[in-house]
């Protein structure tokens, strides 16, 4: 597999966000059925229960992502729209020139999870008004020139078209 | 009018600052949200009779923090006691609405304030929802003590507690009435119940679960979670207490999962000293609901089925004495059916049915008693609640009962405001009655006093409005619902707004209203 540094389309990488925004949630529930932590009545005397699901939570995410997170820097949103994150900065290049800049490496998996995970429960808070403004801005950068989102600069990643030749 | 209320309300700011601190705790307006420990929220005490109450004005208002206030005021010779969600308990200059002290506290207060004495020591108490049952040092706002119910692991404290000289009794619902909401939930295994408190040190004397056998696994759903039963019979409403054969009696909620018992939709009678039960009347059978079915459009796997009509026994029961020197216990149902029992034997004496009911009533806060003239108000709701039409047509209003007979002597009922949901006509909030008038709020913010014996309006107030408050907050009323009004002397005092249930209207608006002069040829 050669890969083109190409920059992955915004429609494309939306579409990966939102798919990656159905699957955890759903395989976080599965989770939360399965080990029953929000079954029974004694789970809510206090708060604990929270803490329970909001680790489930990052337990879903890595059991769904965390492989191709590691091996090739995608999430299974990522990975059925055919783009991946790699680490930045690489020589940006236009499709005609794609293939001279070499192949970018995969961004550290430690970044991924510990810097670019944590955006994605923003997703969530777009409907409590007073947080609004983070998760639209951090995926509003995605319309500018260079396609990074405040969670790429942090990480230092970046995000690219794969393509098979 | 308006006029006049925003100069009274600045003067009244302006003397706010010289307020005392330290309440008057000679007289006290009501036992507590029944008024008397009998629940017949008849004010004996009040100087609002009909021939007064078209002299009714707004003195002063008090603007909440809370949009659904919950809490029935507390009144002494110059001081008015509150509970205010997410502020917490306060003491109010009775003549100006000024604040004497506040206690502060951040949860949801949901019962009237209610007063008791340790020795010498004026004490007030009160619910928090999740947080239990709180003893206040009247004079200072202090706290004294706070108790929980350990034996349930979600309690949910929503009845007003009754205290005498030497216990506090606190009914007990439970959370997983809305846990149920939760499809990962396995609903249900716990109980509603009644307990009661050493009133001096808040030490548990006892607690009586209303279902006694313990919830066993009934089946599951999503291959992993358990469903359980039985559970429920929640205790919603302050019980009544009998002196003369030290008893409470109280009515209790459906059950919240199968299989059903025989304590829900009931009314207990139990020995207030041990807790022991001394008799059970069921009155619905087989009713299973829980917050699930209300989103009965999803087949809600924690929807009991099969489903029943919901019809607690919200509204506190009632013991009563006829004119013919007869002893009622008289209880009203969400199902808008009243019933009358012998409070000996809990034989029913009559049944009534006044309008359709469903899931916030038919009876859904408290009725009140005229003890003269021996009539039984009853507020009937019968409000639709939108996916759940009950069968019948719907017949809202005010009733007044033949307390011998349970025959309807008269019923009042109007056009709502206009078609939409929060402003359909209908009588949720509890009522009171004093000397020959009954005071009720409607669901679409109408205050009214009625005439006892007849039901003509004598006398109605708009309260769906902007106001000035003396603590210079954005003010506004709303509709009227659960507690209902307290009287004392000439003064009405009424929390406007209440935005739980039914797509109603929310407010912050505490209202007091003050008999005004009489004309020089009127007599007092």
């Amino acid at each position: 597999m050669t890969e083109q540094p190409v920059l992955a389309g915004r429609f494309r990488r939306l579409a990966a966000t939102g798919i990656d925004a159905i699957l955890v949630p759903a395989v976080t529930l599965v989770l939360v059925a399965a080990t029953g932590v929000v079954e029974h009545a004694e789970d809510f005397r206090d708060n604990a229960w929270m803490l329970h699901v909001l680790l489930l939570a990052i337990g879903g995410y890595l059991l769904l992502n965390g492989y191709g997170l590691w091996r090739s820097g995608q999430t299974v949103g990522k990975w059925l729209c055919r783009i991946r994150i790699a680490r930045a900065p690489f020589v940006e290049v236009s499709p005609g020139e794609a293939g001279e800049a070499g192949e970018p490496p995969v961004a550290p998996f430690w970044k991924l999870i510990l810097i670019r995970a944590w955006f994605f429960p923003l997703l969530f808070v777009v409907v409590i008004p007073w947080l609004a403004w983070m998760p639209i801005l951090d995926q509003g950068l995605i319309f500018t020139r260079k396609r990074r989102c405040l969670h790429d600069m942090l990480a230092g990643t970046v995000v690219l078209r794969v393509t098979r030749v | 009018m308006s006029l006049c209320l925003v100069l009274s309300g600045a003067n009244v700011w302006a003397a706010c600052e010289a307020t005392n601190t330290v309440p008057g705790l000679q007289s006290t307006s009501a036992a507590g949200w029944g008024v008397d420990l009998q629940n017949t929220r008849y004010q004996p005490a009040s100087a609002l009779d009909s021939k007064n109450a078209s002299r009714l004005n707004l003195k002063w208002v008090y603007g909440l923090s809370s949009e659904t206030p919950r809490s029935l005021p507390l009144v002494t010779e110059d001081t008015i006691f509150v509970g205010d969600a997410g502020r917490g308990l306060i003491a109010l200059e009775r003549e100006t609405g000024c604040e004497r002290w506040v206690y502060p506290h951040e949860g949801y207060i949901a019962s009237a304030i209610v007063p008791g004495r340790i020795g010498e020591r004026a004490v007030l108490f009160f619910n928090d929802r999740i947080t239990g049952l709180h003893a206040i040092d009247a004079r200072d706002g202090a706290l004294i003590w706070h108790a929980v119910v350990d034996d349930e692991p979600v309690p949910w404290y929503s009845g007003t507690p009754v205290v005498t000289d030497d216990t506090v009794f606190l009914p007990v619902a439970s959370l997983e009435v809305g846990l149920a909401a939760n499809p990962f939930y396995g609903c249900c295994t716990t109980s509603g119940g009644m307990a009661a408190f050493d009133i001096s040190t808040g030490a548990k004397r006892w607690y009586l679960p209303t279902i006694e056998a313990p919830a066993r696994v009934t089946g599951s759903h999503f291959g992993f979670v358990q469903k359980q039963g039985p559970s429920g019979a929640a205790v919603w409403g302050a019980p009544a207490y009998d002196p003369k054969r030290d008893w409470i009696f109280f009515g209790t909620g459906q059950n919240f999962s199968h299989p059903t018992t025989a304590t829900s939709d009931a009314v207990f009678a139990v020995e207030a000293k041990s807790g022991k039960v001394v008799w059970i009347r069921q009155f619905t059978a087989n009713d299973a609901y829980t917050a699930a079915c209300n989103i009965k459009a999803l087949n809600h796997p924690n929807c009991p089925e099969p489903t029943g009509p919901d019809v607690d026994f919200g509204a506190p029961v009632m013991l009563v004495k006829t004119q013919a020197g007869r002893e009622m216990l008289i209880a009203g149902q969400k199902s808008a059916e009243v019933h009358a029992m012998d409070p000996q034997t809990g034989e029913v004496i009559w049944t009534t049915r006044l309008g359709r009911g469903g899931i916030i009533g038919g009876v859904h806060w408290g009725m009140a008693f005229y003890p003269t003239r021996g009539l039984l108000f009853v507020p009937i709701s019968d409000k639709e609640v939108k996916g759940f039409p009950s069968p019948g047509t719907p017949a809202p209003g005010l009733y007044a009962l033949d307390i011998e007979t349970g025959a309807v002597v008269w019923h009042y009922q109007r056009e709502s405001r206009c078609e939409d949901d929060a402003c359909v006509f209908g009588l949720s909030a509890a009522i009171t009655a004093a000397n020959d008038v009954v005071v009720a709020g409607g669901m679409d913010g109408y205050l009214q006093v009625f005439e006892a014996g007849t039901g003509n309006v004598l006398w109605t107030d708009d309260t769906w409005r902007e106001y000035e408050s003396v603590n210079k907050i954005d003010t506004r009323g709303g509709a009227f619902d659960a507690h209902g009004p307290m009287l004392i002397d000439d003064l009405v005092i009424v929390n406007s707004g209440y935005g739980y249930v039914g797509r109603q209207r929310g407010g912050n608006a505490l209202l007091v209203y003050q008999l005004g002069e009489a004309g020089p040829n009127e007599t007092r």
